[in-house]
């Protein structure tokens, strides 16, 4: 009886081992290239701090908290704690001669967000927070 | 006989080590982690006030010394942006809370219990994080619009999180912005 079972007991204690046991995760996973296509949106503007102030608007409607914000280097960071823990960096760089490049990763807890989906729902509400800074509205 | 019983056992197995694995996958990113809520306009009118001010340096002292009144640290500053974020650690003991979790205890010592602890759950301290965007507006010339936005967290007394939360009460935002506009009246008159 006990060596009949003992195979099963043994691929579960494997299981176990393989569920326990995580390689640091250290450089992420997934293609680079691909990553960057899901998170990134271009805008045809060359206003910089205008760019910024709408993400840091899309930011304080999601109900973040901005932890860190640099002009000159057009990054942003910032958490909310509501429910759940979730951690964004957004950065805004000059993209060729006429367009600005807005990128976005997105972390909850320990798990690293690789839905497009939801990296589209939030250009949904930059687009909007873009459009009216660009025209002139608070 | 032997064979039928061997099946259930291996079934069951088959149950626990699924459930083990289930339990060890990746959770799932909420579909709605970055839709904008229904409630979030009603809340950005809540956090938002826009003030008159001579400068831009003037209203971002006046915000810098209203968060030194309400006893806030400044964790960060980028000036161009006009960003503020300061956090405070202050008490969350609630006596009733404790007093209920007291009671919680003895019922659990009086049913047998060995692990009665509920106490050591009391709220003990929390966290308070805020951040506060101070810009220009774009329609009108000598005006600013502020917007503030509150988050907490609270331990328990084992420093393990009991609640974490964004702040919406109304009345929280309207103290601080009339303690802004003071703050702003006397930056404009010292």
């Amino acid at each position: 009886m006990t060596i009949k079972f003992s195979p099963l007991v043994s691929m579960l204690v494997l299981l176990l081992g393989g569920c326990a046991a995580v390689a640091p995760d250290v450089v992420g996973s997934g293609t680079q290239l691909e990553i960057r296509q899901i998170q990134t949106r271009e805008y045809d503007t060359l206003d910089k701090k205008l760019t910024m102030r709408s993400v840091i608007a899309t930011l304080q409607d999601l109900g973040f908290l901005i932890d860190n914000a640099d002009l000159d280097l057009g990054t942003i960071t910032a958490t909310r704690l509501h429910q759940y823990k979730m951690r964004m960096t957004v950065t805004v760089r000059k993209k060729g001669q006429t367009r600005i490049a807005v990128r976005v990763n997105a972390r909850i807890g320990e798990t690293s967000v690789t839905n497009p989906l939801t990296y589209q729902d939030f250009f949904v509400v930059l687009d909007k927070a873009m459009f009216l800074t660009l025209h002139k509205v608070d | 006989m032997f064979f039928a019983n061997s099946r259930v056992l291996l079934l069951a197995w088959l149950a626990l080590a699924a459930l083990i694995l289930a339990g060890c996958a990746a959770k799932g990113i909420p579909a709605d982690a970055l839709r904008l809520q229904e409630s979030s306009l009603e809340l950005r009118s809540i956090q938002t006030r826009k003030f008159t001010a001579a400068s831009e340096m003037e209203i971002l002292s006046a915000s810098i010394a209203v968060l030194q009144d309400m006893e806030y640290g400044i964790d960060e500053i980028e000036k161009p942006l006009g960003v503020l974020t300061a956090s405070k650690l202050t008490d969350a003991d609630s006596s009733k809370q404790k007093t209920g979790l007291f009671f919680l205890d003895i019922l659990c010592a009086i049913g047998g219990g060995d692990d009665c602890d509920s106490m050591t759950r009391a709220d003990d301290s929390q966290k308070i994080m805020l951040t506060m965007v101070v810009m220009p507006s774009l329609a009108n010339e000598n005006e600013f619009v502020t917007r503030v936005t509150l988050q907490r967290v609270v331990f328990d007394k084992e420093s393990r999180i009991n609640l974490r939360e964004k702040i919406v009460d109304p009345e929280i935002y309207q103290q601080i912005f009339d303690n802004l506009s003071k703050s702003i009246f006397l930056e404009a008159n010292q």
